[in-house]
């Protein structure tokens, strides 16, 4: 048994000890949470179905194996198995599923790494030799000409800036460089420019987040504020990022008109608002997403990621 | 060292035979209770895809060693249609995770290896191993 299944064993022990002795609310509470962990920890249908096999044991008084034997449980557990068995299939598909969603959010977050870094360094530097080259070229030419130059210098500028534009958008490298606060607050400044909407980022992730995590939160965030500034005919946005013990947290809420849960989940599956594919990115994480809307009070948008180790 | 163990899969009755048996053998070479019942699980799993796409074939059971360590090899072939796009049988996709059409990849979640060979309008081979936990 590793270490894991040793202290869960032990937690559900005491928890199934204690109801028995006597039914209290807490010693469910406790079975329901090491449930619940075993989500995240790897444990399936069939090692909690073995939790509970082994715990009868120890708690019921006098278990022998030979009372075991005559009361038939083992051979009862047996049946008990095989009735969970494709749980346990479709459990491990799931999960394989979750990890092959992360691995192709990965390569797709590289391939965008890649293309920014192209643009920016590869274009970028080719814009800065074509500069020096017209500068060249400017002194030989007589003062009409030279205005001309200009101009073809004024829309090589533009260019330089759209393609700074193009590669932030595509990869953020101040996310990769310096982190999600940093990122987010360069995000939401180019925002506020542009929406007039006012918004702020607060908050700490406490150090540097896994990089999958931090991807996940930066594109839902500016999947959020999108959304924001497209419907909710809001004045201010509060993005709070906040580290907890094994999690980190981010809530984005605007001011704005706020909609009714019911008509956009009735929409589901139109990716107008943006929810599936953050809970997609969420799922890959085991994270959460919740939303809270009341019509004309605005929304909030909480979203919750699990760390591991 | 047990002997191969080979059950024509025909009928229902067959893939019966073929759980027993593989439950017999698990055990003899010392795999736990559960793990008996997970591969009496893709016996039966890889025994009706037979059933269903075949019509009829065979399952093999082979004990296997590596290093001291103990196994089964599950190997269930059929002269059938084949399977056409073995990735797609096998790849766990996002949108049926959870739902039913278990078979090939629920088999694949309970054993240490799956591989298959499949030629479109011969047949199919799919080897499957566990080693002893």
């Amino acid at each position: 048994m590793s270490a894991i299944q040793v202290d869960l064993q032990r937690e559900y022990s005491d928890a199934l000890r204690d109801y028995l002795a006597r039914p209290n609310e807490p010693a469910l509470r406790r079975a329901y949470e090491l449930g619940r962990g075993t989500l995240t920890n790897g444990t399936g249908v069939l090692g909690i179905a073995a939790l509970h096999h082994q715990a009868l044991k120890e708690v019921i008084p006098g278990l022998s194996a030979e009372i075991e034997e005559t009361l038939l449980i083992k051979r009862a557990e047996e049946v008990f198995i095989e009735s969970l068995m494709p749980f346990e299939m479709s459990l491990r598909d799931y999960r394989e599923a979750i990890a092959v969603l992360r691995r192709m959010n990965e390569r797709i977050e590289e391939e965008a790494k890649r293309i920014a870094h192209a643009l920016h360094e590869e274009a970028g530097g080719l814009l800065a030799s074509t500069h020096l080259a017209l500068e060249e070229l400017g002194r030989d030419l007589s003062p009409q000409g030279s205005e001309r130059l200009s101009l073809v210098r004024t829309l090589l500028d533009h260019m330089d800036e759209q393609l700074r534009h193009l590669a932030h958008e595509i990869r953020p490298i101040v996310l990769d460089d310096l982190g999600l606060l940093p990122a987010l607050d360069f995000l939401v400044k180019g925002m506020t420019k542009r929406s007039g909407v006012e918004i702020t980022v607060e908050g700490s992730t406490d150090g540097r987040l896994p990089p999958a995590v931090e991807t996940t939160l930066y594109r839902n965030v500016q999947e959020a504020l999108n959304n924001v500034i497209r419907h909710a005919h809001a004045g201010k946005v509060a993005v709070v990022v906040t580290r907890e013990a094994g999690a980190v947290r981010c809530s984005v809420r605007d001011d704005g008109v706020g909609f009714e849960l019911s008509a956009v989940s009735a929409a589901r599956g139109e990716r107008g608002l943006g929810h599936v594919g953050m809970r997609e990115r969420l799922d890959s994480l085991h994270g959460t997403l919740l939303i809270t809307s009341v019509p004309g009070q605005g929304t909030e948008l909480l979203m919750y990621i699990p760390l591991q180790g | 060292m047990s002997l191969e163990i080979h059950v024509d899969i025909i009928n229902d009755d067959d893939v019966m035979a073929a759980r027993q048996k593989g439950r017999m053998l698990a055990a003899e070479i010392g795999f736990s209770p559960t793990d008996r019942a997970m591969l009496a699980a893709v016996i039966t799993e890889l025994a009706r895809n037979i059933l269903d796409y075949a019509g009829r074939g065979e399952v093999l059971l082979q004990p296997i060693e590596n290093v001291g360590r103990r196994g089964i090899a599950v190997i269930a072939r059929d002269h059938g249609p084949g399977i056409p796009n073995i990735k797609d049988a096998l790849q766990a996709s996002y949108s049926v995770a959870g739902g039913l059409g278990l078979g090939l990849r629920g088999a694949k979640g309970l054993m240490d290896s799956l591989e298959i060979i499949s030629v479109p309008g011969s047949g199919t081979t799919v080897t499957a191993r566990k080693w002893q936990s």
